[in-house]
This record gives C-alpha cells, sequence and structure tokens, in this order.
C-alpha cells in the first residue's frame, strides 16, 4: 500500500544518516533514546498518525469549529483523537520529565511531529499551542504558578495559548493597549480584548491558560512597556482544584481559509471586571520572554507548512502512478498506443522532481535546526554551544519564511498533478494548499523573517553564525569534491555559496548606510537565495551520503532510494540554482524602484 | 493470573506492496516494513485488561530471528510485564508443528493458566494455537471474542460462530485460546512506555535453553514443505471496474440493472 504524510525510509534516512541523530544518546541527558527506542518512537507516531489522526483531517476542515454564546466546539471526532495524543503523552516529547515530559531529543521529537501535523496539523494546534504556552511558564514561573498549571499542560489535561495580538497590535505588539491593574494580593486585574488567538476557547480541556501579554499602569511607551501573564480560562486554588470563571469570554470565531478545525477566537478579558492574571517573569519583560520562546516557535510554523507540503508530495506521487491519462509522448503518433500513468508524462515527473526536491531539502533543514539546539544541550564545550546556537538563529528565519512560501508552492503543485481533481473537495490537495497558507503570515509574517535575517542575524556576533554556516555548507562541498558523482554538484553549490557571501557582504553594508531602505526592499528576495543555497547545501549533503552508501553495497530497495537522493540534488542544482544566481544578480544591481515610485503612482485612486 | 501471550512479527499488509520474489519461493523481503500480527496485538491487549482486574503478569513470546526482538519490545512498552525471544538458527523455516512444539517448550519452562494466540497471522495458516493446545494437553477455544473470569479455576470465553452468532462456554484454566480481532480495542503505544522498555534485556532462549532436538524443528523437522508461491491467473468472467470512485459506482449499478440484480 502506498504511504501517506511522509516518506518513511526518508525520514530514517535523515534521522539516522544525515543527522546520526542515535549518536545523541552517548550523552547522558538522552541515554535512554538509543537507536531501537527512538525507531519505535517514530514507528508508534506513525501509526498514530495515520490510524487515528489522519481520518480526522477532513472531518476537521468540514465540520469546522461551532461557536454559540461564548461556547466552542470542536468536532466529536477530535476528541477521542486527542485523549490518545494524551494519553500517548505526546504533547511535550522534548521537557523535562519532572514535569510531565518525555525528555526526548527535539529532533527526534520533530520526526514524530513531521507525522502529527502532517495527519491534521489544525487538531495538532491544540496540544502544539500547549506545549509552547508551558514553556513559558516552566521558563519564567514561579514555583507555585508551575506547581498550579505545569504538570497539567504538559500532560494535556488543560491547554494552553497565546495572547498577543489585538485588533491594532499585530506585527507590531508595541501597540497593544491591554492593560493589568496590580490587585493588593499581588495579583493583576487583566482588562482588554485580544484577537486571533488559536486554540483560545474549545470543549476539549476542563481549563484553558492564557499567557497575556498586557500593559502595567503607567508601562513605558511600546515593547519596553510590555508584561506577561498567566491567565486561566477559570481560576485555580492553592490545591490545584478549579475556582470560578476568570472572565476570559469567547466573543466570537473567525471563519478562515484553512485550519478550519482550530478555532481562532476573540477573547475579551475582564469585560465585567473580574479577570484575574499572575505576572510571568518580571514586569516590563514581557518581550523578552517572547523572544526566548520564537525560535522554537518559528520553527514548529515552519514544520506545519512542510508538513502540508511532503502529505501533498506523496499524494500527488501516488496519484500519478495510479492516474492513466493519454498516451506516453514517445509513442504520440501511435493510435494504438495506450494510455499511461501520468507520472510518464514529463511535466508531470518535473513537477514531481520539484516537489520532491523541496520536500527533501526542506525536511533535512527542519530536522537540522533541531539537532542543533539537541547540540548545544548535550555540549560542554562553549565554543561549540555558541556555534549551533548561532546556526539556529540564522537558519530559523530559513525555516520559517523560506520553508513555508516553498511549501506553499509543493502544495500548489500537488494541487496541480490532481488536475482538475486537486481543485475539488473530494481530494485532499487543495485543503492541504489552504492549510498551508497561514503558515506564510502567522508567528512573524514572511516579510518580517526577512527582516529579522538581514536586520538581526546577518549582523549578529559580528556575522559569526552567517560565517560558520557558510563553513558548513563549505564542509559539504569539500566531501563532494572527493567522489566523481557528486563532484560537479559541489563545483556548481560552491559557485552559488560564493556568491551568496558576496551579496551577504553587499547586502550588510546596505542595511547599514543610507540606502537602508532599499536594503530591506531586497530583504526578501534576499531571504530566498539565501533558502536556496541552504536547499542546495542540504541535497547535496543528502546526495554525498547516498553516493557513499552505494559504493559500499546498499540493499535493492535502498539502491533506488539513493538513486533518488544524487536525482533531487542533480535536479536542484542543475535547474533552481542557476535561477538563484540571476537572483543574486539583481540583489547586486540593487535597483531601487520600491522605494522611488511615489505611493500615488501605484494607482487606483 | 500468569498469561503467556504468543506474537508474531509479520510483514505489515497496510504498509507494503506483497511481491513474489523471482523463483516463487517466498515473497520479496526486502526492505519490507514489519509489524506485530495484528490477531496477537488483540490478544496482549486481552491480556493486559485480565491482568489489569484480576492481577498477575503478561508475558510475550516471539520464535523468530533477532528482528522479533522489537515486536517483543513493542508489547511490552505496550503494557506486558516480561518478553522471551525464542530464536536459534535451527528454527529457521519451521513448519507450523515446529513452532507449536517451540511454543510447547516455553510454556514448560514457566508456569502460566492461561495462554494466549492470535486467530492467525497474516501470513499463517491459522494452526498454531490448536496445535500447541494439543501439544499441551490443554482445552482450547479459537476465535475467541469474549473473555469473562469466573474463578481462579475456569472462565467463560465466547466464540464468533458462522451467521454472527455467539457461542459462551465454560473452559476449565489452564487453556490455550486462540483471539479474533475485535475482541477490543488495542491501545497505542505511548512514549512513556517505550521509554520504560528502552533498556529492558529480552531474554533469547535458544534450542539448548528450550531442550528441543534442533533437527526436530526448523527446516530439518518441518514435515509441510512449500512447494510453490505465485499469484493464480485472472479467471473468465470477472470485470474490473476503473475510475473514480463515482464513475465504479455508476458503472456498477448500471450492471446490477442490466443483469436483474437491481429492479
Amino acid at each position: 500500500m502506498a504511504q501517506s504524510i511522509a516518506d518513511r525510509r526518508d525520514v530514517d534516512f535523515v534521522l539516522h544518516e544525515q543527522l546520526e541523530v542515535a549518536k545523541l544518546s552517548e550523552h547522558e541527558k538522552f541515554a535512554e533514546f538509543n537507536r531501537k527506542t527512538m525507531d519505535l518512537i517514530v514507528k508508534e507516531a506513525r501509526n498514530l498518525a495515520i490510524k487515528e489522526i489522519l481520518p480526522t483531517r477532513e472531518i476537521g476542515d468540514k465540520e469546522g469549529t461551532r461557536f454559540d454564546s461564548g461556547k466552542v466546539t470542536v468536532p466529536e471526532a477530535f476528541h477521542k483523537v486527542y485523549d490518545l495524543f494524551k494519553e500517548g503523552e505526546w504533547v511535550a516529547m522534548t521537557e523535562d520529565p519532572e514535569w510531565g515530559g518525555q525528555g526526548m531529543p527535539r529532533s527526534l521529537a520533530l520526526a514524530a511531529g513531521d507525522y502529527f501535523n502532517g495527519a491534521n496539523y489544525a487538531l495538532m494546534m491544540y496540544p502544539g499551542l500547549t506545549h509552547g504556552a508551558g514553556k513559558l511558564v516552566e521558563a519564567f514561573g514561579t514555583d507555585q504558578q508551575k506547581t498550579l498549571f505545569l504538570k497539567k499542560m504538559y500532560t494535556g489535561e488543560w491547554t494552553g495559548t497565546m495572547l498577543l495580538t489585538e485588533p491594532e497590535a499585530g506585527s507590531d505588539v508595541g501597540a497593544l493597549t491591554t492593560s493589568a491593574v496590580k490587585n493588593d494580593d499581588g495579583t493583576y486585574s487583566i482588562t482588554g480584548n485580544k484577537i486571533f488567538i488559536s486554540a483560545g476557547e474549545h470543549d476539549m480541556a476542563e481549563n484553558i491558560v492564557h499567557p497575556v501579554l498586557a500593559r502595567i499602569e503607567d508601562a513605558p511607551e511600546g515593547t519596553k512597556g510590555i508584561s506577561l501573564f498567566l491567565v486561566p480560562k477559570f481560576r485555580v486554588s492553592d490545591d490545584g482544584s478549579l475556582g470560578e470563571f476568570n472572565d476570559v469570554v469567547c466573543t466570537g470565531i473567525e471563519e478562515k481559509m484553512g485550519i478550519h478545525g482550530n478555532s481562532t477566537c476573540s477573547l475579551s478579558l475582564g469585560g465585567k471586571g473580574g479577570c484575574v492574571g499572575t505576572l510571568l517573569g518580571e514586569e516590563n519583560k514581557g518581550m523578552r520572554a517572547m523572544f526566548l520562546m520564537m525560535n522554537e516557535a518559528r520553527l514548529l510554523v515552519g514544520l506545519q507548512g512542510f508538513a502540508c507540503a511532503t502529505a501533498s508530495y506523496l499524494n500527488a506521487v501516488n496519484y500519478a502512478r495510479e492516474r492513466v491519462q493519454g498516451k506516453n509522448l514517445a509513442s504520440f503518433m501511435d493510435k494504438n498506443a495506450p494510455a499511461v500513468p501520468i507520472i510518464q508524462h514529463p511535466d508531470v515527473r518535473r513537477q514531481l522532481l520539484t516537489m520532491k526536491a523541496y520536500v527533501e531539502g526542506m525536511r533535512s533543514l527542519l530536522y537540522y535546526v533541531a539537532y542543533c539546539d539537541d547540540v548545544v544541550d548535550t555540549t560542554d564545550d562553549e565554543n561549540i554551544k555558541e556555534k549551533y546556537h548561532g546556526l539556529v538563529e540564522v537558519l530559523i528565519p530559513i525555516a520559517k519564511g523560506y520553508v513555508t512560501d516553498r511549501a506553499y508552492d509543493v502544495c500548489n503543485m500537488g494541487m496541480q498533478v490532481y488536475g482538475g481533481y486537486g481543485y475539488i473537495k473530494e481530494y485532499p490537495q487543495e485543503q492541504l494548499v489552504r492549510d498551508c497558507r497561514i503558515t506564510m503570515i502567522y508567528e512573524g509574517t514572511n516579510g518580517i523573517q526577512a527582516m529579522d535575517l538581514l536586520g538581526r542575524k546577518l549582523g549578529m556576533n559580528e556575522g559569526r553564525p552567517v560565517m560558520d554556516l557558510m563553513g558548513e555548507i563549505q564542509n559539504i562541498i569539500a566531501q563532494a569534491g572527493e567522489k566523481a558523482e557528486t563532484k560537479e554538484l559541489g563545483g556548481k553549490l560552491e559557485e552559488a555559496l560564493n556568491k551568496l557571501g558576496e551579496v551577504a557582504m553587499h547586502m550588510g553594508t546596505m542595511a547599514m548606510s543610507p540606502k537602508a531602505l532599499d536594503a530591506f526592499a531586497l530583504a526578501y528576495p534576499f531571504m530566498e537565495v539565501t533558502g536556496d543555497v541552504v536547499m542546495g547545501w542540504m541535497l547535496l549533503w543528502r546526495a554525498v551520503i547516498a553516493a557513499r552508501k552505494m559504493d559500499n553495497g546498499a540493499k535493492k530497495k535502498d539502491i533506488t532510494f539513493y538513486a533518488g537522493q544524487m536525482k533531487s540534488a542533480e535536479f536542484f542544482i542543475h535547474n533552481i540554482l542557476p535561477v538563484t544566481l540571476g537572483r543574486m544578480n539583481a540583489i547586486l544591481a540593487g535597483n531601487d524602484a520600491v522605494n522611488t515610485i511615489s505611493e500615488d503612482a501605484f494607482g487606483g485612486k | 493470573m500468569e498469561i503467556l501471550v504468543c506474537v508474531k512479527r509479520v510483514p505489515d499488509t497496510a504498509e507494503n506492496e506483497i511481491e513474489v520474489n523471482s523463483d516463487g519461493t517466498d515473497i520479496e523481503r526486502d526492505d519490507l516494513v514489519y509489524s506485530v500480527n495484528e490477531w496477537d496485538n488483540y490478544a496482549v491487549e486481552e491480556a493486559i485488561q485480565i491482568k489489569d482486574n484480576v492481577g498477575g503478569s503478561v508475558t510475550v513470546v516471539s520464535v523468530g530471528d533477532e528482528e522479533s526482538e522489537e515486536v517483543v519490545r513493542r508489547e511490552m512498552a505496550m503494557g506486558a510485564d516480561n518478553g522471551i525471544l525464542l530464536s536459534d538458527d535451527a528454527f529457521e523455516g519451521s513448519d507450523g508443528k515446529g513452532v507449536a512444539s517451540l511454543l510447547k517448550a516455553a510454556v514448560e519452562k514457566g508456569k502460566y493458566d492461561l495462554i494466549l494466540t492470535g486467530a492467525q497471522a497474516d501470513d499463517g495458516a491459522a494452526q498454531v494455537g490448536g496445535m500447541l493446545a494439543a501439544m499441551l494437553d490443554l482445552p482450547y477455544a479459537s476465535l475467541v471474542n469474549k473473555i469473562e473470569m469466573i474463578d481462579d479455576q475456569k472462565i467463560k470465553v465466547g466464540r464468533e460462530i458462522e451467521g454472527g452468532n455467539q457461542e459462551m462456554n465454560e473452559i476449565d484454566l489452564p487453556c490455550v485460546l486462540s483471539i479474533q480481532t475485535g475482541i477490543n480495542e488495542p491501545r497505542y503505544v505511548g512514549i512513556r512506555g517505550i521509554r520504560k522498555v528502552a533498556s529492558v534485556e529480552i531474554p533469547v532462549h535458544g534450542a539448548g535453553d528450550l531442550g528441543v532436538a534442533a533437527d526436530s524443528v526448523g527446516d530439518a523437522g518441518a514435515k509441510v514443505k512449500r512447494l510453490d508461491y505465485f499469484m493464480p491467473e485472472l479467471g473468465e468472467g470477472a470485470e474490473m471496474l476503473e475510475g473514480s470512485t463515482e464513475e465504479i459506482v455508476e458503472k456498477l449499478i448500471e450492471l446490477l440493472k442490466a443483469k436483474g440484480g437491481l429492479k
């Protein structure tokens, strides 16, 4: 039977052949996660994802969430699956076992997440946000806050959210107006309205814990005056029991293009003066807390988008193998030639190979970023720690901004391969396009990711992380040079890498000059070309391993897989990277029309 | 209640395209994905539920190569207390009777009140459970879809019989039961369970440990030999309908009407 969601062999390849994650078990922190245990975890994640979660994807889309007088209900089918997910203790895979986590390496958790999110990421957002909110409690909570909330969250008994956005404070968080007034007992009375709150209200848990960004009276303007509060839907007594309703009222849910299974809520806090929260961390340090959580949240969004792409790709390739339509072009003149599966048509193959290359490159990148965090967690060498932390920093805008863009492209192609059937709801492809689309917007729009890359990451630590990234890419190019099969590919990637170095210098200089606005007009193309080179790196890395393995005598089915790896790298480096070179030339030429066009000249007035 | 459950590692039919190999002696096994046999998984779930109700322990045993350890470990992650792997080069190529005699030896090394097998295996012949009972001279019920505890001497078992009818039997302990799917809803394996068994050593028993003569099992002892494996040729009178689900349904209705099946 054809596989769905994620190619099993490919997941294993990245974990065990590319990143060799089982070596992490040599460190005390991950000692129990040997190869066998890892394999069992990935297998059981896949089992649960395919048998239970995947069937709820379409149900979630068609039934959606329902709002009625302040209450939100999720599709009935979600309840059972969420319970199974909780029972399997998949909510906090990487967290401290003391608080109900499972202490897994992040790279391994990402592989499990690959299946879960690919199965139904709208559903997975409930535990995903719970995990993120729990992290805030773990990092900044007092002992009492942790005792009251953390275990309930990490085990999924209570869910969590993140209350950030307000009608007039979206990308500009500093503009928020939700207020906090200190009470005599040290708690705060919270008043304000929040919108776009994913999982803000639903009927799968008895309590929902909201970390809320708000402004204490007389706090400084902008982001410097924002504090973080812990605001539960129902108050929690000192003994852990649930108390009265905390005046967090859901006033409506959004009708969205996709992720219908996840409730996107408007919440009114303290409308009747009865919403009480406790400070999480220090006063006016709320944004700092956000930044600490940002990398993980953005990697998760990258994974969500990617998960749609990998699912769409496997659907498309399986469909193309079965869908018989048209003759093979080579026998076009033969009246009696039979119709063939569309996978034989060159343009379908072009789309499939494009999808394959991006899916593989993106999978490697996302797992690699998680793996870098694992290295940080398991090394005592400060230099290595700093290096891998820097790699995470510089790769996060790529893993979110670039990956979700390409993931959407892949979903689009996945719809195209199906032809007209791709556009109708009987088939899964159009839902994946719709679900994927939001990942380019939330958790910092992809434009903001590009600005982050240019404005914060490029010059970070005097450019050290970018230099380290280029060093890692160069390292794979050097390995590629040692083998005839990969030498040419390595040479071409090197050409692109050198040019990227030139572009990065140029952009860095421009961003610091009076032409800073022109630099930011080019931030997006800069993120895209950087992402392309990173894809080339990941695919070449895969090809280097594949070539080596084939030399050492691989099993029959492995040979097909490795040959497929060589083709992905070959296709990407020969067909996509030359376009990247052209785009880099355009960046270097630096046309400034974006900034010199007058606002009136945009027309439409 | 001490319960032994016999489990088998089989190619997962939900995950593989099963193909016959070129010389027709076996299926293509290169890079197949294996799982625990579905029926056995129900048997393990049933055993865990019985243990949870009346106490005791659950042991899983598997006859197979060293790779079979993964299914024993998996069933332990699910909640079985102990695992045993029966593995020896001499066991390779065992027929049903060979496998049953190995299991018999394993049963005799312990003390079990209840022995469960799956009703059949995806790649098997539904023969081991019955043979094992006969060899042990124990009472046996097949296709069991209900188990009720009476006391520590006997239990009540339900069997699914022809036409969807149900039969109930009282059976003395110890006994052997072969378990039908649907008797329960097997639980999923969670991370905690996996972590719990991550470093558990699973004992491996070979021919010597079991006191079984090497030439009485495996290829050497097999009295049933597989001669050939092939896909039967397509017969006459069958028509494969192709197209989308709707197209197929439409054609099917047309055909049913044309042939008088639908009026």
